[in-house]
């Protein structure tokens, strides 16, 4: 008998024939000694096999049992999803970009506050052209020039289309 | 639900109690299914430690996916799922530890269930079924994990072969060579027929 009979042979043991093809296994069947004593072991294999299962007892008793499953339960749950690290240069730029922005937004309004005062002229605040994200503040009278620098940079602002990297 | 009620309800309303949070339903559940969880975890692993802690991880699973439970199936069949899932994973990793012997990969590869001799008599016929359960036991371990996850997926997870060839990850056609070789295989194991008779 062919490899594959026989492999028919199981399919229609198993049912997976349709029944046009399980009518032909059954024909051949009745002519074929050999292919009804291999039907008949693959048979007895399966019968042999039934209920296996059902004489398996998990060997430990009921509250042991429970007690360690609730434990890993109470372990999993308290346990916080896993947090993913963020590059510090990322975590840096997350805490710098809204303390630069209020910033600027004091020294805009210091240096209107003053301009509108008109009364000094031992202070000064001005955007460098070249780059509008540098901003300068002197104050002659206490000898100290302040170069504040906006961020992130108009180039790094160019990339933040770029995915993140925590997406 | 009082701990009466709990024993005395249905899958379902225990089920529904748990999704809720009600750990003592979920502890009913538990009681009522782990020796099937347990058994299935042990036809396929092989190993009581090995079963027991993969079934307690199946429960665990269970509950963490306790929401995702439809009620399509039974709850017992939604855990052996998990179950054969999980054992799946752990005889995969076993596998890429081992190396397969030459005689294996043959087994594998050459059609050798076709050399064995049919069994014609009941091997198992008059056994007290303590001696069956043994001896059926051993005859399994003696498969390869692929031939004998196709057959606990046949025979007690009651699968079809293409169900079986999706869980596992494989045709059709290799779900049925595998099959077709762990029933001869295990019919002659339970006869005890040695290899130098096959023809």
């Amino acid at each position: 008998m062919e490899y594959q009979e026989q492999l028919k042979l199981q399919s229609y043991l198993d049912g997976e024939l349709s029944e046009a093809e399980s009518r032909e296994v059954a024909a051949r069947l009745a002519q074929d000694a050999d292919g009804v004593a291999l039907l008949a072991e693959l048979r007895q294999t399966r019968q042999t096999l039934a209920g296996f299962e059902r004489g398996v007892k998990l060997p430990e008793a009921r509250e042991f049992y429970w007690s360690k499953i609730q434990r890993q339960i109470e372990t999993v749950e308290r346990t916080p999803a896993p947090v993913a690290s963020i590059p510090l240069l990322a975590r840096l730029r997350r805490f710098l970009m809204p303390v630069a922005g209020l910033a600027v937004f004091a020294l805009l309004g210091l240096v209107v506050t003053h301009e509108s005062g008109g009364d000094s002229g031992d202070t000064s605040a001005e955007t460098a052209m070249g780059d509008s994200g540098a901003f300068t503040y002197h104050d002659y009278s206490a000898g100290a020039t302040l170069v504040w620098l906006s961020y992130p940079a108009e180039d790094e602002t160019a990339n933040s289309e770029d995915p993140d990297p925590l997406d | 639900m009082t701990d009466s009620d709990h024993s005395s309800a249905e899958d379902q309303a225990l089920v529904k109690a748990a999704q809720k949070g009600d750990m003592a339903a979920f502890e009913e559940l538990v009681a009522r299914h782990r020796d099937k969880i347990y058994a299935r975890a042990y036809s396929m692993m092989r190993n009581e430690e090995e079963a027991i802690d993969l079934s307690q991880e199946a429960w665990v699973k269970g509950w963490q996916r306790l929401s995702q439970f439809q009620g399509e199936s039974g709850f017992g069949t939604w855990m052996t799922r998990i179950v054969i899932n999980l054992c799946l994973d752990q005889l995969r990793k076993h596998k890429r530890q081992r190396t397969e012997s030459i005689e294996e990969m043959n087994e594998e590869t050459g059609g050798v269930e076709r050399q064995m001799p049919v069994i014609t008599t009941n091997p198992t016929a008059g056994l007290e079924r303590g001696e069956l359960r043994q001896r059926i036991d051993r005859a399994l371990g003696q498969l390869s994990y692929e031939h004998r996850t196709v057959l606990v997926l046949h025979e007690f997870e009651e699968l079809e072969y293409k169900e079986i060839a999706k869980v596992m990850g494989c045709s059709i056609g290799t779900v049925m060579s595998r099959l077709f070789y762990a029933r001869r295989k295990m019919a002659a194991l339970l006869a005890d027929v040695k290899k130098e008779n096959w023809k």
